[in-house]
Formats: structure tokens, sequence, C-alpha cells
């Protein structure tokens, strides 16, 4: 399967927050093992939704200044209620700290009014070409990649490159 | 994609702690969005992972025949990347447990070419027990698994290989009303 | 017997560690609930740390009594009635129960329990 946890970003406010969609569906396979008998999004797709939403934020912001955005921390990961099959889960991750190589988030989860995720979360982030010169070409073919996957998931409209802080010039 | 995020269990004593282990390979799918260029095993699938790990051990202390969910994440934490080739350990800890539920501590160490171990990933996990909450109102289910279904799991990643209860006898799935077959 | 200070600085570790928050926001006056978010899952967390930490064993209802609060006996329109006041008082001797007494809608109850209220708490077990 692909790992786009995301489906659509619906708001963004730079360096703030992001508002996202994901929508559970039969057609994903792992529902016929979590569970058999109940099949829900597993408790870790919220996280790695509320993580790809974060990691959205830091890059639209930023440019893709940063190509490595992953979880490092997770404090009280609460789960409220289950997700399943014909639902949405609307993410929304707010900023809290940035600092040099790391972000931190409060997230939440919601299905309609209800929560069913709630947590902070913080983020490492980096470029290969920083840790090895060697690699800047593989975070170019990684930018372009993760073009593409804007342009699927960013309805038109919702955000505005030039809201963004300047770019970070990229070496290539 | 499968939700299988633990291989083969090493050692697994019911009511105390169970080890086992998760390879990585780059046939894996999900690994060439995550990300194109740079393939590393997503952290939140190792909170899987260990969540399976001590889920396992969790659930048989209710004889596996309760709902026992994923609560809460008290804490995770990850150090670094786990790639492609590699294998990761995680060993988990059965700590306090209520009446309506019981923690876990888990850790996940992969072992280098050299020999040297890394400690990747920690959780601390809460899992709650949902048969003996407000269950019905939530429009929850008898059950999260039909027994063939989950015989097939424990089979398949070792548990009734290797599985032993507190005075060391063999852990059987006729213990747990579990289907014997043949 | 731990001094005030100390219970305060190890409930105050619990919370931070089991709430995920920083030690900063862990003052007495903090709400549990309300700034916080500690929700009833994590009263289970909380409890666990405290008993680990004071070497102590709580009880299911000892910290917050729910079989008094859905009691139908002591509760009219949402309210605590004045035995089941009484009982609360009883139970719950380490609270200050002053602001809650005034208006007793049971919902919010939780909604006032302090840092301090869990404080005493435990000072009060450790008696």
């Amino acid at each position: 399967m692909r790992f786009w946890l995301l489906d659509a970003i619906e708001e963004v406010e730079p360096d703030q927050r992001l508002l996202a969609v994901k929508n559970v569906s039969y057609s994903e396979e792992y529902l016929q093992d979590h569970f058999p008998e109940f099949p829900v999004l597993p408790g870790v797709f919220m996280l790695e939704a509320a993580t790809q939403a974060a990691a959205w934020l830091l890059r639209l912001t930023d440019n893709y200044a940063d190509t490595v955005i992953a979880l490092k921390e997770a404090k009280n990961i609460k789960y409220a209620d289950f997700v399943p099959p014909g639902r949405q889960l609307r993410v929304e991750v707010t900023q809290t700290k940035k600092e040099p190589g790391t972000a931190s988030f409060k997230v939440q989860g919601t299905i309609g009014e209800k929560n069913s995720l709630t947590g902070r979360i913080e983020l490492e982030r980096f470029s290969l070409a920083d840790r090895d010169p060697e690699l800047a070409e593989t975070d170019a073919r990684m930018r372009s990649y993760f073009r593409k996957w804007e342009s699927a998931i960013l309805r038109p409209g919702v955000f505005a490159a030039d809201l963004a802080a300047p770019a970070t010039p990229n070496p290539a | 994609m499968r939700w299988f995020w633990v291989d083969r269990f090493t050692e697994y004593v019911a009511g105390s702690h169970a080890v086992a282990d998760k390879g990585v390979a780059l046939s894996d799918e999900f690994l060439h969005d995550h990300w194109l260029g740079y393939p590393v095993m997503p952290n939140s699938l190792i909170a899987e992972g260990m969540a399976q790990t001590a889920g396992l051990l969790v659930s048989e202390l209710y004889g596996f025949k309760e709902l026992v969910v994923l609560a809460k994440f008290t804490r995770l934490s990850f150090d670094g990347p786990l790639l492609p080739g590699q294998c990761i350990t995680y060993r988990a800890e059965i700590g306090h447990r209520k009446e309506i539920g019981a923690q876990a501590s888990v850790t996940g160490v992969i072992r280098k070419p050299d020999g040297s171990e890394h400690q990747q990933a920690l959780a601390e996990i809460f899992f709650a027990r949902l048969a003996n909450d407000s269950a019905p109102d939530k429009g929850l289910p008898a059950k999260l698994f039909d027994p063939d279904d989950l015989c097939h799991w424990l089979h398949v990643t070792g548990v009734f290989r290797v599985g032993v209860k507190a005075d060391g006898s063999r852990m059987q799935p006729a213990d747990y009303g579990l289907p014997v077959y043949g | 017997m731990a001094s005030q200070e100390e219970i305060f600085s190890k409930v105050q570790e619990a919370l931070v560690e089991a709430l995920g928050v920083e030690e900063d926001e862990v003052t007495p006056e903090a709400k549990l609930q309300g700034d916080l978010d500690a929700e009833s899952i994590d009263f289970l967390d909380i409890v666990f740390r405290l008993e680990k930490a004071f070497d102590i064993k709580i009880e299911r209802g000892e910290l917050f009594p729910e079989d008094i609060l859905t009691n139908t006996e002591y509760l009219q329109d949402g309210k605590l009635t004045a035995e089941g006041l009484e009982k609360l008082k009883e139970r719950m001797p380490f609270a200050n129960l002053g602001e809650f007494e005034s208006n007793p809608v049971v919902q919010n109850l939780g909604k006032q329990l302090t840092v301090q209220d869990m404080c005493s708490f435990v000072e009060h077990k450790l008696k």
C-alpha cells in the first residue's frame, strides 16, 4: 500500500497549524487483521496521520528545506474513540515550539464533534546533505517527489507559497 | 498491507514479559513512500510492533477472551532510523495492572553487524479492558477476533512454540478455549 | 513522613510523566482536567505513578468517588443532594469542596479538582 495517511490538506497557517483529513475505507487491506471482528483505523495510524500533518506544515512553511521529518517523541497519545470504515478522521496539528533540528506540536484527531486522538509530538528534521554532502542529490529527488505528493493532497487555494517564510536556499 | 508487525516471538512468559523480532525488507511497499530515496521503517509502525508485543501479553492476562485495546501511549521515543535489512527486537514487560487495564513498558533494540546494540525505540503503553467499562453504549463488538483468527495469529508468531506460564509449563491453545486442529 | 514540598514534587513528577505536560504547567492551583487535559484514562496512569512514588495502595473510587456521583439515590437534576454531599465530604476529606458545594453539579466536580487537592489526597493517605 501507499503510505499516504492524509487524503486532503484543508487548512494551512504557515508556522502555526494545519488541518487535514483521512477517510477510512474497507479497501484498506489491513482492516481485515485490525480487527477481524471489528475493523477500525489502527491507533498508530492516527498517530502517523498526525505526524504526516505536522511534517506537511513544516515542508510547506519552509519550502521543503528538510527532507527527513520523523517522529522523535510522543507524549500522552490518547485514544478516545474508534474510527470505522465510512468515517472521516480530521487531524489538526498546532505548532508549539520550533528549534533547529526539531519541532513540537499539539495534535488532535476528531470524528464529527468527538475526539478520537489527543497528544503531543516532537519531530526531528534535517536534510540528508546536512549529514553527508554527497547526499544532496538524494535530497533533490526527495523534494521533487514531495512536490508531486503535495499536488495530489493540497487543495487549490488552501496554501499560497508566498505566505510562507523565505525559502531556505537549496544547495543544488 | 497486512497488520502483522511482529514476525516471531523468541520468548514469552505469561504474566511477565515477551521478546519478539521484526525484520524490515525493501519489498515492504510502504517503505518506498517513506521515503523515496531514503527508505526507513516508519516510527509509528515500530510503535505498533511494540504495542503488539505488549498487547499479546496483556490479552493473555484475561485469557485472550476480552476486549483489550490500546488506550494510551504515555510515552514514545525514537533514536535514529531502522533500515531495510535490519532487524529490531522488542522486549515488553507488564507493569501495573488494575481491574480496568494494564500498563506495559517496551524497548526496541537493533543489533548492528559489528555486534553492538542500539536501543532505537522506547514505549510506555496503557491498555484498556473495555468489557468491564461502559462498552455496550459505544457500539463495541463482543470480541475483536474470531477464535480461529486469534489462534492463527498466536501460532504464526510462535507464541505457542515458546510460550510458558509462570510455573514454567507450556501454554496450550486448549487452556484458553482456542481451537485445536487435527 | 514526607514534607509537603516532597509530596508536591513527587505529584508534579507523576503528572508530568502521565500527562506529558511541562513542569511549569503543574502549579498547585492548576485544574487537572481544565488546565492539564487529564481524562479518566490518565487518572489510572496517575494512580499507578502515585502508588509507586509513595508506596501506597489506591483503590478504585478512592481518589474520585464515582460510585457516589453515579448513585441515583444522591442525585437530583444532575446535582448532588445534601445527603450525597455529606457522603462525598466523608470520602474526600482531602479535597477543598467549597466551590463545588455552592453549585453541586456532578459533572463539575472533576473539572474543579486541582493539583493541590491531589497533594492533599496523598498527604491524607500517608497519615
